[in-house]
């Protein structure tokens, strides 16, 4: 295995492969910034120009963009509160909070750095223990899907700031978004209202971009004639200097980097859930989570930390079982497949080269999106001192081009503007959204994975009762779910008697 | 007078002049303007999202047909609804050549036939070539107890409704497949529906299905690496990346269609002029025999099979036909 490791660093030593993996990283920077275009759109459109490159160069140039553009979305939404991509919609619940107190560079650091450290710790992952990961994510079958997906929604508490119950409300709305569409495993039509945009389902990222931008150029509109600013604290301006702050952070971390890596290697889960329960997980092991929601240094780092700790994970069952876990991976398996590799065990040793030059690229790419992303978010921060007269209309623009593009559909506008107005009416009343996206996501999980796992014991309910507890895998998830419900519960019944006190 | 003769005479050969030239000209750049179809670049709409098999396929094509149109081919997607949106855009689409649209059968006469109120019909498209034809595979873990086709029908026989098949679904082509086995085999099995050939291998290598019906292209890899073994490929001939495995008719000696293989193919919108269509038609029946493209799709996998446009229709419209007889099994 080590000599095969040097094998690949041979082939990363050239100049087309640095400028490939430069490319690709600021492209994918780019891409993840504006809202609209994501990862996966990037990766398909670049895949024919790989054509002609040497396939190591193509697929670093293709990891670049994937790496670049999961950390970048972090960038928008620190800024503006609206998500570059849904692997950013933790990120928002400290990273805007930072901003408005005048951090956000002290916000935008703790991203790249710990995107960075993510991404990397999840690259040894991949590099040193991929084949026997591989081999477990294969043993997720639908009950376990079903129970992962319940066990993400038990953090809705974890994402719904001061009030549960309000938390819960936009937890079950996303829940009964995800019903619109095909039914999983029938193909029957529910509230689609014989409108072919709603067949697959509410689009998740055209509703993203209704949810957190319609309410935010609403709200600017609203304030347009006052003068005051959001402020920028200029003392701060050197990324730099968080660094040691983000390094202190060892548990968090190292936590999150985990969670993350775990996530990516079950196939079909994503980013944007690793990044909601790795927040969690930092929220519920701190001792101030009354911070978190309010800018909290841990929730920016966990949530960041993790998303980038899963494109690594997701990169495991791709190259070793030619298994995608995300849309992404799926693309990228298209683009190692057009330069007719193979994905599985002998990829590791007839074209060994090729495969860990592109591991080995990865690392660069991590690296090389901090300074990318630091130059540009010096840049961007000057952003939030626009005029709102002019940021406003603007980002409104940019809402209705990025949901138009996605599919070329009009129909995609609308719904963009009906969820919009969904999120304005939210924001009005103080309703958290995040958790109405976990609904959105993981909604769909749930019901077609429960279907799922019933036709395949052939309807039997009493068996699939019997069949969570003993598959062992899915009991652990069940524990999970109960301890995680139990904290929550016990958290909330401590926090009304303080009021009440 | 004679000055003014000559002055008129000047004025008036400079005029037959002008005009001898602008006529030309004219003449000229109209003749330039039918010989010179393409002038800009055409558009081709895939019904399905970027990066996915159809896309990319579509990529491949539009990359080395550029020569052949002289102009580049750009592709357009318009993905959702399991293909309706983008079959529905190309049925509307103007008809002066610069707009054609790469369909897959037979998801393009399922969506008519199982949903109301689809906008287009079979009639709004001119098929122009079919490039690809992708069959359904029947394929089991290396380590099952089926070793051969028979072995599971006749578990199934025994134990009906029980064995587990994953595929893509609902209602796709791979369904489709499965429906008709079932019906001349006499068998009956569960099919449980995945979202999309990729994560029904997926569940087929973790061993929570028995077995699965993908399509061709997405299962080679595991076969050929050992991890799944194929007891049959849907398809009247032998399946060119697949040589050892047995056709479905070889492994039971039924007839069975197949009307579950993905044909990908280029079609324009109903009312294309006759010498754009014949010039499309040569572009891609050239491309077709493209040595650098046929190379490209041998690398990557791509069944390649090109029907001209007679050949296209009569293929689309016996599609139609066989899944018409079978379509009431799904709804």
């Amino acid at each position: 295995m080590f000599e095969n490791i040097l094998l690949g660093i041979g082939p990363l030593l050239s100049v087309n492969m640095l400028i490939a993996i430069a490319g690709g990283v600021t492209g994918g920077v780019l891409i993840g910034v504006l809202p609209g275009l994501t990862s996966t759109m990037g990766i398909a459109l670049l895949i024919p120009i790989t054509f002609s490159m040497p396939p190591e160069v193509g697929l670093a140039m293709l990891g670049g963009i994937y790496l670049a553009s999961t950390y970048s979305g972090a960038i928008s939404g620190i800024l503006l509160n609206i998500p570059g991509t849904p692997a950013a919609v933790a990120t928002l619940l400290d990273g805007y909070p930072m901003t408005q107190k005048g951090q956000s560079t002290k916000a935008l650091a703790l991203a790249t750095f710990g995107s960075c450290i993510g991404g990397l710790i999840s690259v040894v992952a991949l590099l040193f223990i991929a084949p026997p990961l591989a081999e477990f994510s294969l043993r997720f079958g639908s009950p376990e899907y079903f129970l992962l997906a319940v066990f993400g929604i038990t953090v809705i508490a974890s994402l719904s700031g001061e009030d549960v119950e309000k938390g819960l409300i936009a937890g079950i709305f996303g829940l009964l978004l995800s019903t619109v569409g095909n039914h999983p495993l029938t193909g029957f039509m529910r509230f689609t209202y014989d409108i072919p945009a709603l067949f697959d389902g509410i689009p998740l990222v055209v509703s993203l971009i209704g949810l957190y931008s319609i309410p935010e150029v609403i709200d600017m509109l609203t304030r347009r004639k006052s003068g005051e600013k959001i402020k920028l604290n200029l003392d701060e301006s050197n990324p730099l200097r968080f660094f040691p702050e983000v390094i202190s952070q060892k548990v968090n971390l190292i936590r999150s980097s985990l969670i993350g890596i775990a996530v990516g290697i079950i196939p079909g889960v994503g980013c944007s859930v690793g990044g909601f329960l790795s927040y969690d997980a930092a929220k519920r092991s701190s001792k101030k989570p009354e911070e978190f929601g309010k800018g909290s240094t841990a929730g920016v780092l966990a949530s960041e930390t993790a998303n980038n700790a899963v494109t690594g994970g997701t990169l495991i069952p791709l190259l070793t079982l030619g298994v995608p876990g995300n849309p992404v991976t799926a693309v990228l398996l298209g683009g190692i497949m057009i330069h007719g590799l193979r994905p599985g065990a002998e990829l590791f040793t007839t074209n060994a080269d090729i495969v860990y030059s592109f591991i080995l690229s990865l690392f660069i790419s991590n690296l090389l999106f901090v300074p990318v992303g630091l130059f540009m978010a010096k840049y961007c921060v000057r952003l939030i001192q626009i005029p709102r007269s002019i940021l406003a209309p603007a980002i409104m623009a940019m809402a209705v081009i990025g949901s138009y593009a996605i599919r070329g559909s009009m129909e995609d506008v609308w719904i963009m503007l009906f969820i919009g107005f969904c999120g304005f009416v939210m924001h009005f009343f103080a309703v958290p959204r995040a958790p109405m996206v976990l609904g959105l996501v993981l909604g769909t999980m749930a019901e077609g994975e429960l279907s799922r796992s019933l036709s395949l014991i052939h309807g039997d309910v009493g068996a699939f009762l019997i069949q969570l507890v003993t598959r062992p895998i899915s009991l652990v998830i069940l524990i999970l779910c109960i301890l995680s419900l139990v904290q929550g519960i016990r958290q909330q019944i401590k926090k009304n008697s303080v009021y009440e006190n | 007078m004679i000055r003014n003769n000559v002055r008129g005479f000047n004025v008036f050969s400079r005029m037959l002049v002008m005009a001898a030239v602008t006529s030309l000209s004219i003449a000229l750049t109209a003749g330039q303007s039918l010989a010179k179809y393409p002038e800009k670049p055409i558009s081709m709409i895939v019904a399905y999202s970027p990066g996915g098999g159809t896309d990319t396929a579509a990529r491949v094509v539009a990359k080395y047909v550029q020569p052949y149109l002289g102009k580049r081919l750009i592709i357009q997607n318009k993905p959702g609804a399991g293909g309706q949106i983008g079959f529905t855009s190309l049925a509307q689409a103007k008809t002066d050549g610069y707009r054609i649209g790469f369909i897959n059968s037979p998801s393009i006469v399922m969506v008519k036939m199982l949903r109301d109120n689809v906008p287009y019909e079979m009639s709004d498209f001119e098929p122009i070539a079919n490039i690809q034809l992708d069959p359904v595979v029947l394929v089991v873990k290396a380590d099952s107890p089926y070793k051969t086709l028979a072995d599971l029908v006749e578990d199934a026989k025994k134990n009906p409704g029980k064995i587990n098949v994953g595929g893509d679904g609902p209602q796709s082509n791979n369904q489709l497949q499965l429906i008709v086995a079932e019906d001349k085999l006499g068998v009956d099995l569960n099919f449980v529906p995945y979202n999309g050939s990729g994560p029904a291998i997926t569940s087929l290598l973790g061993g929570q299905v028995d077995a699965a019906v993908p399509s061709a292209t997405s299962a080679t890899t595991h076969i050929n690496n050992g991890r799944l073994r194929a007891l049959g490929v849907f398809s009247p001939e032998s399946y060119k990346y697949l040589p050892g495995v047995p056709t479905i008719k070889e492994a039971t000696g039924v007839d069975i269609p197949s009307v579950g293989a993905a044909s990908r193919g280029i079609a324009a919108p109903k009312g294309i002029s006759a010498e754009h269509k014949a010039f499309l038609t040569k572009a891609f029946a050239d491309v077709m025999k493209d040595k650098g493209f046929v190379e490209q799709a041998d690398k990557m996998g791509l069944p390649l099979k090109y029907m001209n446009p007679a050949e296209y229709s009569a293929y689309l419209e016996q599609a139609a036909a066989e899944a018409k007889k079978y379509i009431h099994l799904m709804k």
